[in-house]
């Protein structure tokens, strides 16, 4: 992560030194107040006879030293905000970079909630604690060094005060964040459980009515809310101990510096100038101390932050491009040769697959839920690699393709239709970017879109709302169908993607593309019976083997699994078998 | 209906526990609140509640402030009695330093005290009562506001007025007692000397609307592109799927490095702004300090001070150079959680649902029938979505909703279950008006499962007990087999007592349908009403849940909406919906022998089965 920071090294480098330079002014104001107060005021060298001259001309070396300061500090903000901004632009852009290349099983590992947090609020994190660290922490620091030996120049007496209170308000600030530290987690869970509640009891109202559980959600939520409130206040009184001692601590010292500079006063041993400046620079010095622990406590967030950052870019985006280039276009062929798939850490899904799909045929596979369907799609555009045996597309498998090369020969529609907020010209365009007016239309009016689309006040340019509120569960799968179709890859798959299109819109669907792309592989997930009916061959999938496999009337015929589906789907058993003897003899 | 949200990142914040953000807010547009006046009243009583506290909270911050002046003159004593060789003096004004001291600490301990606790005893009760007003409030209200603008509410507005009001105005009323007394000090030791400290005070206002006022442009401007950096990420990270299956990285990661460096740039101009922020405080403190050392040097050799006034003079000018700087900010933050809590009051303000009738469930028939009497209704003004509904359910009959997405069909559910009001026309149950019986005896009647699950982050015993949590273990257990889950839920990790995390997605979707299914058969209600609840589980399951379905529907009054016709085949009765419009009644046969649009959406369904 420092390599990022390396490239504005500069800045990086400038930035403590000018503030080294703003603290140092800061530092030499007490001293020179002293010699106002003792030559100027008091006249310890001259007799007791003061001298007005001395006192300006102090005044104004003063200022001049507080105007350099000033610059300095400035300087020091300009190059520290270079530094972090960019080091954090850098760092931001990495990480984006590397989570749009991790394979689906590294985004997993993740979830995508986790990584959008670590690119938005970790990385601010950082970059705030790197901007902080140039500057805050180096001026803290200066202040602190810097103070101590001023002080003990004054006289070595005071240093000694100093050698009793540092390490007494070091332990009280180690003792009362290391207790607070812990709690802050423990604050976090109990918020989460606040918010939980909430979401649920927002998402699900409906049920909660329809139960009247109102009470009960009441006395749930006033639950979660007490631990909350418990928490919090156990660590904010926690915290109201540290102010008041470090304030005794601070008090103290400074009766102690002042009775000390009395004592030694009466010895001619120190000036009255000299007391008076060691009581600022006590101040100084003990204020640097207390901002000193929350330094500590910020940076220590900030690590944290860091350290999920750095999972990010220092994970090697699994999946990479295969070697070959030049691989033939040969229509569209699938196989699958001894196919086992297993997501990370977990059980087999999908074991020994062996299935070869024709160019321009059309499968349907039909499952129960769980069954491997999405799974077994999924590895065609490599979303997922396989455990043993070969995907292969085209004769080649799909490992040695380069990843764009294979993702262009496939379009997919998701179970869950991911659209973009933008307009639903820019979302079905997503599919090719150079398609005309009119191939946009052709692609929405096989997804059996043209009509709502046309029904929009604004019709393609309609904003795809972010909640999704613009458009209903069908309008957006149909955009997203759009979207695959337009791509006109030489395979198209549907994974489960027509689940809340009504029949009709769904048969029309799948007819209208049909009689547009006739060449085209498709392979449709469903879950209805209904969708896949007109397929070539139908694969059923059980338990992550291939259960059965035919067309729809050789099923009928043969395998009882798909009978069963029919069965349910169409009322009874007897049905599904005369419908079938009647399909076969249709067929 | 409304879609179940997606929860957005942007609406949760670390919890802070408030302070530490001064330095950020600078320049940052201050929002307000349209009803000053009205929320202050409202938030007003929140702390009467808490009227021992505030009292003890004031009365301490006037006693630390009272020490905070009364330390720095002992102090000038202490350097006059060194400088004047009074050496005996010493002792006896530390004594005093040291008892003005002791005040002054306890009195910050209490003050933290009785801050923390008013705080949170206000968030706690501002947080409940939202809650409590939010589930009493109507379906429609949640149907149509954002629900990550109402988490954000009670996430983000609640922690914010009350941690703010609490430390904000205890730090107001501190600090502008400390520039009153400190200045009342300073003239009364020196009035010259105080003059000219007060013109720093000048420097500080000034530097202070004026940077601002330049930081305010950036600021905005860095939060927009904050803003919309932020929602590239969700989106594309969310929909990453979807970027990579269109091979749409290198594009995205254009588009993101666009906004980012574009970020970068005013984020630099807007920081090196806020940066100079402190170097320039740094300076007008230091100019002050040097003005008290020269001019106070000055008038000590003219003798009219001595050198100890000086030494509290520069205590002073730092006492009161702080609080000026600090109170327009705290002004401002006090403004922003005054327009926090006017959207909180809002929500707590929202009419609650109306509840109202006498009539219990238990004085109707044991088998109520339904009636819809000529019923329109429309979600939003002029879009009708029931036109004309009239329909009658008889006691145990079974009567199913089929027709196209958007025909109404779930609308119904939303009327019969009191959730909206019909415009017009009346719906009666066992002959009464619904909205004469008492609204949670008809919901306790009714069962429902919708088509959007909903689970609690609970155990899945919990779950099923939802409805009452009286029922013994048998009796669920009992229920469980009957809608044969019982065996899919003993697989679980833990069985019963697995605990589901938020959106149950520790199990599937098709487990979740099952389980709520479940949750509605323990309740025992006089009418069920499933609505979609079987279109996430695979087919052969559904049948299996018919199965029971039918043996549990048994003279129960059942409403099913289905778009797999093969589930309400057996109904007494199908109602096909057409744009809010009753087009066919009858049975399955009928209807098919009719030929019309229920043939129409069989055909496609079984088109090449039935011949």
């Amino acid at each position: 992560m420092l390599q990022h920071l390396k490239k504005y090294w500069i800045f990086a480098l400038l930035a403590p030194l000018f503030m080294l330079g703003e603290a140092s002014m800061d530092l030499l104001q007490p001293t020179l107040m002293s010699s106002i107060v003792d030559d100027g005021v008091l006249g310890l060298n001259n007799n007791g006879v003061g001298d007005l001259d001395i006192v300006f001309h102090m005044g104004i070396r003063m200022l001049l030293l507080i105007l350099f300061g000033a610059v300095c500090g400035i300087m020091s903000g300009v190059c520290a905000n270079i530094a972090a901004q960019n080091f954090g632009n850098d760092l931001r852009k990495d990480a984006f970079g590397h989570i749009m290349h991790f394979s689906f099983a590294q985004t997993d590992r993740f979830t995508t909630g986790s990584l959008i947090t670590r690119v938005t609020n970790d990385i601010t994190q950082v970059q705030n604690m790197v901007q902080m660290g140039i500057r805050g922490f180096v001026r803290t620091l200066t202040l602190l060094v810097g103070g101590v030996i001023c002080i003990t120049r004054l006289h070595s007496s005071f240093g000694g005060i100093l050698l009793v209170a540092m390490p007494l308000i070091i332990l009280v600030l180690y003792v009362f964040l290391s207790r607070v530290t812990p709690q802050f987690s423990v604050l976090q869970n109990r918020l989460d459980d606040v918010n939980n509640v909430m979401q649920e009891n927002v998402s699900g109202n409906r049920v909660v009515k329809a139960y009247i559980r109102e009470a009960y959600e009441n006395e749930r939520f006033g639950k979660s809310n007490e631990k909350l409130v418990e928490t919090q206040l156990s660590i904010l009184l926690l915290l109201n101990y540290m102010t008041p001692i470090m304030n005794i601590l601070l008090n103290l010292s400074l009766l102690a510096v002042i009775y000390i500079g009395g004592l030694e006063a009466q010895n001619w041993e120190i000036s009255p100038g000299q007391v008076m400046a060691a009581v600022t620079y006590l101040t100084q010095i003990l204020n640097a101390l207390m901002r000193m622990g929350m330094f500590f406590q910020n940076i220590s967030r900030g690590m944290a932050s860091a350290q999920r950052v750095r999972e990010v870019i220092h994970t090697e985006p699994e999946i990479k491009d295969g070697e070959k280039t030049d691989i033939p276009y040969a229509g569209g062929s699938v196989e699958f040769r001894d196919v086992s798939f297993a997501y990370a850490g977990r059980e087999e899904i999908l074991s020994d697959i062996n299935l070869s799909v024709k160019p321009g045929e059309t499968i349907g596979i039909l499952g129960m839920t769980g069954s491997g369907k999405s799974s077994l799609m999924q590895l065609i555009p490599r979303f997922y690699d396989v455990t043993k045996g070969s995907v292969r597309i085209d004769g080649v498998d799909v490992r040695e393709y380069p990843l764009a090369e294979l993702r262009s020969r496939v379009a997919v529609a998701l179970q869950k239709s991911e659209l973009f907020h933008r307009s639903i010209r820019e979302n079905i365009a997503w599919g090719d970017a150079e398609a005309s007016e009119e191939e946009l239309w052709k692609a929405a009016g096989i997804a059996q879109a043209s009509d709502f689309i046309k029904g929009k006040e604004e019709g393609l340019d309609t904003i795809v709302s972010q909640s999704g509120h613009s458009l209903s569960g069908g309008q957006k799968q149909r955009v997203a169908i759009a979207r695959a179709v337009l791509k006109k890859a030489e395979i198209l798959i549907f994974d489960d993607s027509t689940s809340a299109l009504d029949l009709k819109t769904e048969s029309s669907l799948y007819q209208a593309l049909k009689e547009a792309y006739p060449e085209q592989t498709k392979l449709i997930v469903a879950q209805r019976i209904a969708s896949v009916k007109d397929a070539d061959r139908i694969i059923v999938l059980e338990d992550g083997h291939i259960a059965a496999c035919g067309s729809h009337e050789e099923l009928l015929e043969s395998s009882e699994i798909y009978r069963d589906i029919c069965q349910s789907q169409s009322g009874t058993q007897q049905n599904a078998t005369e419908s079938g003897k009647g399909g076969v003899a249709n067929g | 209906m409304a879609e179940t949200p997606q929860k957005s990142i942007r609406d949760y914040k670390v919890p802070g526990m408030g302070g530490g953000r001064r330095m950020a807010d600078r320049g940052k547009k201050t929002e307000k609140a349209k009803d000053q006046k009205g929320t202050f009243k409202q938030m007003l009583r929140y702390f009467a509640n808490e009227k021992r506290a505030v009292v003890l909270l004031l009365f301490m911050v006037t006693l630390a402030v009272v020490c905070g002046i009364l330390a720095p003159r002992l102090q000038s004593s202490a350097i006059d009695a060194i400088t004047q060789r009074q050496f005996t003096e010493i002792p006896k004004i530390l004594g005093f330093m040291a008892g003005v001291y002791a005040v002054s600490c306890l009195a910050a301990y209490l003050q933290g005290r009785a801050s923390a606790y008013i705080s949170q005893r206000t968030v706690k009760h501002m947080r409940q009562d939202l809650f409590e007003k939010i589930i009493q409030l109507p379906v429609g209200y949640l149907d149509t506001h954002s629900h990550g603008d109402i988490m954000s509410r009670m996430t983000n507005d609640v922690e914010n007025v009350s941690t703010t009001i609490s430390q904000s105005l205890s730090s107001l009323f501190s600090g502008l007692l400390t520039v009153f007394g400190t200045v009342v000090m300073m003239f009364y030791l020196c009035p010259p000397l105080a003059a000219l400290s007060c013109t720093t005070v000048l420097f500080t206002v000034f530097a202070t609307k004026y940077l601002s006022a330049a930081m305010r442009k950036t600021y905005t401007k860095r939060q927009s592109l904050l803003g919309s950096l932020n929602g590239t990420v969700e989106e594309m990270v969310g929909g990453y799927r979807t970027v990579v299956a269109y091979e749409k990285e290198e594009q995205i990661i254009t588009d993101f490095t666009e906004i980012s460096d574009d970020l970068t740039k005013v984020g630099i101009k807007a920081e090196i702004l806020g940066g100079s922020m402190g170097p320039v405080m740094n300076l007008i403190n230091n100019t002050g300090f040097v003005i008290i050392a020269a001019f106070g040097g000055y008038f000590a050799l003219k003798g009219s001070i001595s050198v100890g006034i000086i030494s509290a003079f520069i205590v002073y000018a730092k006492q009161f150079g702080r609080p000026v700087d600090e109170i327009a900010q705290v002004w401002g933050q006090v403004q922003s959680a005054l327009a926090g809590a006017e959207r909180v009051f809002a929500i707590m303000n929202e009419q609650p649902e109306d509840k109202s009738g006498e009539t219990k469930m238990n004085e109707l028939p044991e088998d109520p029938d339904i009636v819809f009497e000529n019923v329109n209704f429309s979600y939003v003004e002029g879009q009708r979505v029931l036109k004309d509904f009239s329909l009658q359910v008889k006691p145990g009959q079974k009567i199913a909703l089929v027709g196209a997405t958007g025909s109404g069909k779930t609308t119904v559910v939303n009327l019969l279950m009191r959730f909206y009001k019909p415009d017009s026309g009346r719906i009666l149950v066992g002959g009464k008006d619904i909205f004469e019986i008492n609204c949670d005896s008809l919901r306790d009647a009714i069962a429902i499962v919708l088509q959007d699950t909903v689970l609690f982050a609970d155990t899945v015993r919990k779950n099923l007990k939802y409805a009452d949590q009286e029922i013994s273990d048998e009796e669920m257990i009992a229920c469980a087999k009957q809608c044969h889950v019982d065996s899919m839920i003993r697989k679980l990790e833990k069985g019963y007592d697995t605990e589901l995390t938020a959106d149950a997605s520790n199990i599937s979707r098709g487990q979740q349908q099952l389980l709520s299914i479940t949750r509605a058969f323990i309740s025992a209600p006089r009418i069920l009403i499933l609505d979609e609840a079987t279109s996430n589980v695979d087919t052969r399951t559904e049948k299996r849940i018919q199965d029971a379905m039918v043996r549990l529907m048994k003279g129960r009054t059942s409403l099913v909406i289905a778009h797999r016709l093969s589930t309400i085949r057996d109904a007494d009765r199908i109602v096909v919906l057409d744009q809010g419009r009753i087009v066919e009644t009858g049975t399955h046969d009928e209807l098919l022998a009719a030929g019309g649009k229920y043939r129409d959406l069989y055909m496609t369904q079984f088109a090449g089965q039935e011949t």
